[in-house]
């Protein structure tokens, strides 16, 4: 390890550490502008300048660009090196527009802190400043370009890391312009990191524009809920309501960035409809009588109807603490067990993969950037869990080989394999995939023998594409020599047995010595956990049941925990006649959803940003904590009459009133059995009991790095060679499958109540392939009417070539009303697509 | 067709038209490719190249067969050769003419340095003003594909090695070698450091960036060895002959080509002229806008890269922009510096802000509004362009610094003065320049 001294102080630094970063192990911040750690060194600014006095590099020299080398010896406040130092930062000041009243990045400015650091007072250049025109970048970046000092750091982020085109540098030498070669919304779910990267006001975000002063927020660690990839945020409040957040550095999670999902989904937590006030039959009460009354009648339903008759709907997006709480009053009460999910199949996937992942397997999202080979199967990163795109994207660029095996026409901001096979296909085609992996292996007799048997067995033949079977083969041979691979599965659109499969895959590469990762998606910011409290697979009552009962009239009560079914309930006139049956529902949310006007019992929760603080688990099983970022209560803005300040005084805050779900349902255990008696264990205790997964936890918050609740040693293979070998099911003739899938932006429950995600949204379109379309006699573009169970449905069609036949996608977008199939994946016959 | 033995590289000039392939060859042309791909190994011909003391004559002057030899044996394919024909420094126009006249003697240097690191491809990157040479070099490429010295396996000898002409988008950075790396790759064309292009250049493969000059020199040293090249030199280190591309006030400018170390005296009186009437020399660059000025205590000074940078200077491109007593150095500076503050790729700070910085203040002087204060903001922001990411701001500032070195006492009259004191007075001024040590 190179050891060197820099201002006077030894230090020793692993190889290949930069200068500058080996100084800001010292504390010492050498003044930067381009180099950026999540982005590397690119020498163009020349602010970091340090004199070399000893060692292999001598005299005054970028740290960024410097390796540190054992002997070095370099001072950061050798006058040469100061002087130069103050000659760029006035070189940069040239232009720049003393706009810092009116500028949103005055008090956090990269540029004011160097500007003072380096010296610069006095302007001496007489000249004229240059000036821009600035461009109209879409709803989330505000372009202001006559600010810019060109670094070179929103380009390098935007070609460079996450790959995307239409922004970039345009002209040269002084009139340099960072922009788009013609205005308009940036096409990059990333662009939000901009604001992030630049060092002054050219690129500031638009949503919180003019709202306050970095100093002026209430700043603090934060999580994004809006998939389960669980990436880090810091989130800044103002006059109670979060106004704007940033990407916060995870080393093993999402890295420095996030994705504008994550960054600008958070208005759900300031909506104007937001449930503040308790109600019973539609009254507002407090929150305590709110409760009472609930209990009172669960209770009674409990008593008369027996305890079966009380069924308790939570998700995947309610913190720990929720779930917990949900599944414990259920148990206590003696209630059906609570459901996390939103139908069986989801269910069995999530659990199933829950249940596969151990310490050995799970690879982190930054892990995922040191493979060399990546398999992605049923999964479309961008538009399912888009931080997962930018970690291919940066394994890509260090040379890894990316496949993805998926249907839809999946688009990544990187150069890999697409192989389009419905999902039916998929198990077959991993199958042949692992016999190309293994071949050699089993050829040279170094397969041990079970494996060996299994690998004999292994069938491999694709009849309805002998061409993809070549490829897969070929792929699954460039997998022999690979040292770290990983696969990617989803859980939504794939085969119940894809998960289990994708783990038994790795396990048996890993027996033959080729190391594999397997890194899930799961449908949630927290469906790990609930995946976790849904007990075993077995004992876990399926949904379709659970609506069959309310149907029935077994179910008379319903307790829905931050839960919209009418949000993803693929029957939407179905739940509406099974909750008309029920005779009470209590609904606690903090979205201002359709089931919360149902609910007899309305009992308002606080989002993450409020609440005492609480733990999701992300899908890696990382526990991680979110503490509270303000006290809660309705936003000034909101509540102020309009004036600023607001000439409303009260002695309360106002719509302070919600509380944490699981306090609430706390409460109202208490409030069902007034005196159960002493706690026989702790909660934690209690937890570990109900499922091991949590035995590695003993207490809130979990560790700043997050918590992975994962065993040593996970299960061993489950599927039967049978199971593996079954063929792969096909559409029948005349029909296509027809499957429900997400979009970046208008998809996502959470961040569709945000109104700027909802101006980013594209117009949600029926997705068929080019082949399909040609022979249901349809253009792109062209409308259809889908005659579903539950009704017509009329959507414009998409025909991509890059994608499956037989199958179609329909996103479930907020913009759409899909909710009239009976279920799905379901098939639909040709003749049930008409045009117009 | 230009008859003088001492010529080399322009032998086959002709006043009316370039020369054709029957005429390359009948002047030995190609002979050395056959004896190549025939007879030598491809190491032969980089060893012969570094013996023969060919420094790169796009101003660098980096030893060619250095370069080529780092290209190592067992290093991937394909690999490529790109000829730099984008001559886009100021006051050098040698590689237009060099093409022009004899466009086969490129096309056997290229294909030789090819043969010699056993590349596949090769492009001949021209200046999008050189549209007439580039229409000239791509039918001549078709000639020779014909006659069979390019394209698939080469005279029968089984190497394969072809050649495109890519057209410049047309700015000054596309000629320093990685920016002309990333202008091929359809990139912006920034200069890359660190970047060893013999093993990662083009697509990340091994790459020969060589300026037209050079390789057209190449077909000469395989045909009459390293030895005859080093001796056509005037100094003990120089090789080869150099094309001296002389402008400025002289009576007959043009392109000289002359044993490499020629005095520059011999070079102004003998070869172009002498200086135009009434004129007397006060100065001149060397190599291009991007060296020092010259002035006249190295009238006599041989004009070879090690002879130069003895005395602190630089040959750059040889291209001679001769300054007599009547020009104003303001504002000559003034004027180049206006041509580097445009052509400033914009990727580093000192070049993109400083160069406008120093053409500001340079107007300043011209135009009446000096103060002493910038005579040492000059000199250090000029010296601080050592320190941008590339060549070019370095390069730039060479006239500045030379500006301040040698005639200090012109710029400072222009502050007395409140403007330049060669403003409306066509008579030159001697006591404002350096004076001639007799």
């Amino acid at each position: 390890m190179p050891k060197l001294i820099i201002d006077h102080r030894e230090i020793e630094v692993p190889p290949g550490t930069k200068v500058i970063a080996a100084a800001e192990r010292l504390g010492i911040m050498i003044p930067r502008f381009c180099y950026h750690p999540g982005l590397g060194s690119f020498g163009a600014c020349r602010m970091c300048a340090v004199k070399f006095l000893e060692g292999p590099v001598k005299g005054v020299e970028m740290s960024c660009m410097t390796e540190a080398q054992d002997g070095m010896v370099f001072s950061t406040t050798d006058p040469e090196a100061v002087e130069f130092r103050r000659y760029v930062i006035e070189w940069l000041m040239l232009n720049h527009p003393h706009d810092c009243p009116v500028c949103d990045e005055g008090g956090h400015c990269l540029l004011q802190e160097e500007t003072i650091s380096g010296g610069h007072g006095l302007r001496r250049y007489e000249g004229k400043k240059r000036t821009f025109h600035d461009q109209d970048l879409g709803v989330f970046i505000q372009h202001e370009m006559n600010r810019c000092i060109h670094c070179w750091r929103c380009r390098n982020f935007y070609q460079g890391f996450a790959g995307y085109r239409d922004y970039g540098a345009m002209q040269i030498g002084n009139r340099t312009y960072f922009g788009k070669y013609q205005e308009g919304p940036l096409e990059s779910p990333f662009s939000g990191n901009l604001v992030d990267l630049c060092p002054t006001g050219v690129l500031t975000d638009k949503v919180a524009r003019f709202k306050g002063r970095r100093w002026d927020f209430e700043r603090g660690p934060s999580l994004c809920l809006h998939c389960s990839l669980g990436c880090n945020i810091t989130s800044g409040a103002r006059y109670r309501e979060v106004l704007r957040q940033e990407g916060r550095f995870h080393e093993k999670v999402n890295g420095y960035f996030i994705c504008d999902r994550g960054r600008f989904g958070f208005r759900y937590e300031s909506h104007p409809q937001r449930p503040r006030r308790a109600k019973v039959d539609g009254r507002e009460v407090s929150l305590p009588e709110a409760v009472q009354a609930a209990a009172a009648r669960l209770g009674r339903i409990s008593r008369e109807a027996g305890p079966d008759a009380v069924a308790c709907w939570g998700s995947s997006r309610s913190s720990l603490e929720t779930q917990a709480e949900l599944r414990r009053l259920s148990r206590g009460q003696g209630w059906r067990a609570p459901l996390f999910f939103n139908d069986a199949s989801q269910d069995r996937k999530v659990r199933n993969a829950v249940s596969r992942l151990d310490v050995r397997l799970a690879v982190s999202l930054r892990e995922i950037e040191e493979a060399d080979f990546i398999l992605a199967v049923g999964a479309d990163p961008v538009n399912e869990a888009p931080m997962l795109a930018l970690a291919l994207r940066q394994a890509q660029r260090r040379g890894a080989q990316v496949a993805v095996l998926d249907p839809r026409p999946v688009f990544l901001p990187l150069e890999f394999q697409h192989l389009p096979v419905p999902p039916g296909s998929i198990n077959r085609c991993l199958c042949i995939l692992l016999k190309g992996a293994l071949s050699s292996r089993a050829a040279q007799g170094l397969l041990e023998a079970g494996a060996a048997h299994f690998y004999d067995a292994l069938k491999c033949s694709y009849d309805q594409d002998p061409g993809l079977q070549d490829r897969l083969l070929a792929l699954g041979r460039s997998l022999q020599p690979s040292q770290r691979a990983v696969i990617v599965c989803g859980t939504e659109i794939v085969r119940d047995s894809t998960p289990d499969l994708a783990a038994d895959f790795v396990l048996l590469l890993n027996t033959a010595g080729i190391r594999t990762g397997l890194f899930y998606l799961l449908p949630g910011s927290n469906a790990f956990g609930a995946a976790l409290l849904s007990g075993t697979a077995e004992d876990a009552p399926p949904l379709h049941p659970l609506i069959e009962a309310m149907e029935r009239g077994e179910v008379k009560a319903l307790i829905l925990v931050e839960n919209d079914p009418f949000w993803h309930f693929p029957d939407k006139d179905r739940l509406k006649r099974a909750l008309d049956r029920l005779e009470l529902v209590v609904a606690l949310d903090y979205l201002p959803s359709p089931v919360m006007a149902r609910a007899q019992v309305v009992l308002p929760t606080t989002t993450l940003f409020e609440g005492q603080g609480s733990a999701f688990v992300n899908q890696e099983g990382r526990l991680q904590w979110a503490p509270r970022l303000h006290h809660g209560g309705a936003p000034l803005a909101q509540v102020g009459g309009g004036s600023h300040p607001p000439r409303v005084f009260l002695d309360y805050v106002p719509g302070s009133e919600p509380r944490p779900g699981g306090e609430i349902l706390r409460d109202l255990g208490a409030a069902l059995t007034p005196d159960p008696g002493a706690p026989a264990v702790d909660w934690w205790t209690w937890l570990a009991q109900e499922n091991p997964g949590f035995s590695n936890a003993s207490a809130l918050p979990a560790p700043p790095g997050g918590l992975r609740l994962l065993p040593e040693a996970g299960k061993p293979p489950v599927l039967s060679l049978e199971e593996v070998n079954r063929n792969a099911d096909r559409v029948p003739e005349g029909h296509l499958e027809l499957f429900l899938v997400d979009r970046t932006f208008g998809t996502e429950e959470l961040a569709s109540y945000s109104p700027h995600i909802q101006k980013a949204e594209q117009a949600p379109r029926l997705l068929l392939s080019a082949q399909d379309a040609a022979q249901l006699g349809l253009a792109p573009g062209e409308q259809v009417t889908l005659r579903l169970p539950g009704g017509p449905l009329t959507i414009e069609i998409e025909a991509a070539v890059n994608m499956a036949s037989g199958v179609m996608f329909l996103p479930r977008h907020r913009q759409l009303a899909w909710q009239k199939l009976g279920g799905w994946p379901m098939l639909i016959a040709y003749n049930a697509i008409e045009k117009g | 067709m230009n008859s003088n033995p001492e010529l080399v590289l322009l032998r086959n000039q002709r006043e009316d038209r370039p020369a054709t392939l029957e005429e390359y060859r009948a002047s030995g042309g190609y002979e050395a490719l056959a004896l190549a791909v025939r007879e030598k190994a491809p190491r032969q011909i980089c060893e012969m190249v570094k013996d023969s003391a060919l420094r790169g004559r796009g101003g660098a002057a980096f030893p060619a067969g250095l370069k080529w030899l780092g290209v190592k044996e067992d290093a991937p394919h394909p690999r490529y050769v790109v000829c730099n024909t984008d001559e886009m420094e100021p006051g050098t126009f040698k590689d237009r003419i060099l093409v022009d006249a004899d466009p086969h003697q490129a096309i056997e240097g290229c294909i030789l340095a090819g043969y010699a690191i056993q590349a596949q491809r090769g492009i001949i990157f021209i200046r999008p003003s050189y549209e007439q040479g580039a229409q000239l070099l791509e039918r001549e490429l078709e000639v020779a594909r014909q006659a069979g010295f390019l394209g698939q396996n080469i005279l029968g000898s089984g190497f394969s090695f072809d050649l495109t002409v890519h057209r410049s988008a047309g700015r000054y950075i596309c000629g320093e070698a990685t920016a002309q790396v990333n202008a091929i790759m359809g990139n912006r064309p920034h200069p890359m450091k660190g970047v060893h292009m013999a093993a990662q250049g083009l697509w990340g493969l091994p790459t020969l960036v060589n300026n037209v000059e050079t390789l057209a020199c190449v077909p000469h040293i395989v045909r009459n060895g390293p030895e005859w090249f080093r001796r056509l030199a005037r100094t003990p280190t120089g090789g080869g002959t150099k094309l001296y591309a002389v402008s400025g006030k002289v009576n007959r400018p043009g392109v000289y080509e002359l044993p490499i170390g020629t005095p520059l005296r011999e070079i102004i009186e003998e070869h172009a002229g002498g200086m135009l009437s009434g004129g007397e020399f006060k100065a001149c660059l060397p190599g291009g806008a991007s060296t020092r000025y010259l002035p006249r205590q190295f009238y006599d000074l041989e004009m070879d890269y090690d002879t130069l940078k003895a005395v602190g200077h630089r040959l750059g491109t040889g291209a001679i922009i001769v300054y007599d007593n009547h020009t104003c150095f303001v504002g000559a500076t003034l004027n180049l510096q206006e041509f580097f503050a445009r052509e400033s790729c914009g990727y580093c700070t000192p070049c993109r802000e400083g160069l406008p910085y120093i053409r500001d203040l340079l107007w300043r002087l011209e135009n009446g509004e000096g103060k002493e204060e910038y005579l040492p903001m000059l000199r250090q922001m000029a010296g601080h362009m050592a320190k941008s990411y590339c060549a070019f701001a370095p390069g730039a500032a060479e006239p500045v610094i030379s500006l301040l070195t040698y005639f200090a006492d012109e710029v400072r009259e222009h502050i007395s003065q409140k403007g330049c004191p060669f403003k409306g007075v066509d008579k030159p001024r001697p006591h404002l320049w350096y004076p001639p040590e007799e």
